[in-house]
C-alpha cells in the first residue's frame, strides 16, 4: 500500500525541521556570501524531498544529507548551478542577518587560517570534524571514502593542525555552543 | 568573510519566514522517488545490499565491460535466452556491457555504475513491495499514469522521467523480487540504450567479470595470505611473537585498496604495539627488530600498489620512520583503527 501525499509529507517536514540548522550551517561555514548558504540549502533539501527513500534513517541521516550537501556546493562553486528557484526569502534573510552575529563562531580566525594552510584534502576532513562535530566513520558517509582512509587521513590532518598552531600558546576562542566541540579539547581528548 | 557561525547560532537566527516558504516550495514540487515506508525500516538500505547479493537477486558490475564481454562473451543466443527465462534467479548475475562504465558503488544504495556525469543505479526488492512502488511511480507524472511499456533484461518493465535526463523503470517480479533501474545524467535514447546493455550472466562467468581490484567473498582469507606473504618477503618477519595473525575471512572491505588497508593495517598495528611495548619494558631487542620489520614498509609490495589510489601507505611510511627514528609515533592506534 502506497504511503499517501499526506504522510510523505510529514516524513519529509520531519527531516527538516531536524536538520535544516544543520545544512544551513554547513553551507554558511563554507560561502562567501550568505545568501549564497541559501541557494547550498535549499537544493539540498530538494534533493533530499526527491531522494527521500533513499536517505538513511537515523544517526546516518545528518552525514547522508551532508554528503548531498557538499555535492551541491561543489556545483555552485563550479558555477555549474543557476541560482536555485527556490528559497528567496531565505535568501533575502541570510543576506540582512547573518552579518550582525560575529560572537557565535566555531573556530578562532587564527586556526581558520592555520587549515587553510594544509592541503584541500586534509582541510575538508578538519572542517567536517571540528565543524560539524563528525568522526571518522560519519566523515567516510560523507565523503564516500572507506573509513579506513578516512581515519588516518584526519589523523595526520589534526596532526598537521597541531604543528601549525604550536607556536601560538593562546587558549581556544569563544565557544557559545557545545557543537561542534572545541578544537583544543578534541586535541586534548584524542590525542594525548 | 562570513563568521563560522554554530548551529546553535543559526538556529536562532530570525529566519522563519525563509525557512517555512521554503519547506513548502520544495513539498509544492514534483513528488519525491520513493514512498517513504523504507525510512521506517530499522535499518538503512546500504548496510543491507550485500545479503539479497548473495541470496538470490545477484546484481554485479563489470569495470571496462566492453573489453571483458568481448573476451568472454557466451553463445550470444544462448545467453539471451538465458536472460529471458531466468532473469535473477539463484546463482545469476548482471554485468554492464558498455564503454567508459565503472562501478561506483557495491554499498550505498545498491548497486551503482558511473560515467562521467551519468549513473546508473539498480536495487532489488522483494515481490510484496512491487505493487506499492509502482502505485508510488505513478505519481510521477500528473494525474498519476502507468509508465511507458519497456523491457529489462527480457522482462516486461514500466518507464517514468522524471526529467529529460532522468529516468526510471521498475521490472516485473521475477523469483521473488524485482529491480528498479534508474539513469540520471543521460537522456532518454541513451537510457533505453544503456538498459539494453545489461546482461545476465552465470555465477561463475559474474565471478569470472569482476575487476581485478575487487575481493570476493570467498577469496578474502587467500588474498590476506597472498598480501602478507610478499610482504613478508621483504620484511623477513610474520606477525610479532605471541601475536597471532588475525582471520581476514570476514570484513566490509570490497576493493582492493581497502582489503590492502584491513591487511597490512593489522600487520602494522602488531608491529607498531610490539614496538610500544618494547620501549615501555625497555627491550632493546624487540624494539630493534620491530623498527627493522617497520623500516622495510616502503618495500611492501601492497603499499606501493595503494600508493597509487591514495594516502595510506604514507601514514605507515610516516609511522614507520618515527619508529626508525626511536619514537612511539602518536595517536598510531587511532591512526590506523588498530584495535
Amino acid at each position: 500500500m502506497a504511503l499517501s501525499l499526506d504522510e510523505r509529507e510529514r516524513a519529509f517536514r520531519e527531516v527538516y525541521a531536524a536538520h535544516f540548522d544543520a545544512i544551513l550551517g554547513f553551507a554558511l561555514r563554507r560561502v562567501d556570501r550568505p545568501e549564497d548558504a541559501g541557494d547550498v540549502t535549499a537544493d539540498t533539501f530538494l534533493v533530499a524531498w526527491r531522494r527521500l527513500a533513499h536517505a538513511p534513517q537515523g544517526p546516518d541521516l545528518r552525514p547522508w544529507l551532508y554528503g548531498v550537501a557538499r555535492r551541491v556546493l561543489a556545483n555552485h562553486r563550479r558555477g555549474e548551478r543557476r541560482r536555485s528557484a527556490l528559497g528567496d526569502r531565505l535568501r533575502r534573510e541570510l543576506s540582512t542577518h547573518v552579518p550582525d552575529l560575529s560572537d557565535d563562531v566555531v573556530q578562532r580566525a587564527d586556526v581558520i587560517d592555520a587549515m587553510r594552510r594544509l592541503s584541500a584534502r586534509d582541510q575538508e576532513v578538519l572542517e567536517l570534524h571540528l565543524w560539524e562535530g563528525l568522526e571518522s566513520r560519519e566523515i567516510a558517509e560523507v565523503l564516500g571514502l572507506a573509513t579506513a582512509v578516512v581515519r588516518p587521513r584526519l589523523s595526520r590532518a589534526r596532526t598537521r593542525l597541531r604543528e601549525l598552531l604550536d607556536n601560538d600558546p593562546s587558549p581556544p576562542g569563544h565557544h557559545l555552543s557545545d557543537r561542534p566541540a572545541p578544537l583544543t579539547a578534541e586535541l586534548t581528548r584524542k590525542e594525548r | 568573510m562570513i563568521p563560522k557561525l554554530t548551529d546553535d547560532a543559526i538556529s536562532r537566527l530570525p529566519l522563519e519566514s525563509g525557512r517555512a516558504e521554503l519547506l513548502e516550495e520544495i513539498m509544492s514540487t514534483v513528488a519525491p522517488d520513493r514512498q517513504t515506508e523504507p525510512l521506517a525500516n530499522p535499518a538503512p538500505r546500504r548496510t543491507r545490499w550485500v545479503a539479497p547479493l548473495a541470496a538470490a537477486a545477484v546484481v554485479a558490475g563489470l569495470a571496462g565491460g566492453t573489453l571483458w564481454w568481448q573476451q568472454h562473451r557466451p553463445d550470444p543466443d544462448g545467453s539471451r535466452h538465458a536472460a529471458a527465462s531466468l532473469g535473477l534467479s539463484q546463482g545469476r548475475g548482471i554485468v554492464l556491457d558498455a564503454p567508459g562504465w565503472q562501478v561506483d558503488s557495491l554499498t550505498g544504495d545498491g548497486l551503482r555504475f558511473h560515467n562521467g556525469g551519468a549513473d546508473l543505479e539498480i536495487n532489488s526488492y522483494d515481490a510484496k513491495d512491487y505493487d506499492s512502488y509502482v502505485v508510488d511511480r505513478e505519481h510521477i507524472v500528473d494525474p498519476p499514469a502507468p509508465g511507458e511499456p519497456i523491457t529489462v533484461l527480457g522482462r516486461p518493465a514500466q518507464m517514468w522521467a522524471y526529467s529529460a535526463d532522468d529516468h526510471t523503470a521498475i521490472r516485473e517480479v521475477e523469483d521473488g523480487h524485482w529491480l528498479e533501474v534508474r539513469g540520471s545524467g543521460m537522456d532518454r535514447a541513451a537510457y533505453l540504450d544503456l538498459l539494453g546493455r545489461l546482461r545476465v550472466v552465470s555465477e561463475h562467468v559474474f565471478e569470472a567479470s569482476l575487476p581485478d581490484s575487487y575481493v570476493t567473498e570467498n577469496d578474502r582469507q587467500s588474498t590476506a595470505e597472498e598480501i602478507l606473504g610478499k610482504i613478508q618477503e621483504v620484511s623477513g618477519a610474520g606477525f610479532p611473537d605471541g601475536t597471532a595473525a588475525p582471520s581476514f575471512a570476514q570484513g566490509d572491505a570490497k576493493d582492493r585498496y581497502q582489503f590492502g588497508a584491513e591487511v597490512v593495517g593489522a600487520y602494522t598495528c602488531a608491529w607498531l604495539e610490539a614496538f610500544d611495548n618494547a620501549k615501555t619494558h625497555q627491550q632493546a631487542e624487540q624494539a630493534a627488530e620491530a623498527a627493522r620489520v617497520l623500516g622495510t614498509s616502503r618495500q611492501w609490495p601492497i603499499l606501493q600498489q595503494m600508493d597509487v589510489d591514495g594516502d595510506y601507505p604514507e601514514v605507515v611510511w610516516d609511522y614507520a620512520d618515527q619508529v626508525v627514528a626511536g619514537q612511539v609515533p602518536q595517536g598510531y592506534r587511532e591512526g590506523l583503527g588498530c584495535p
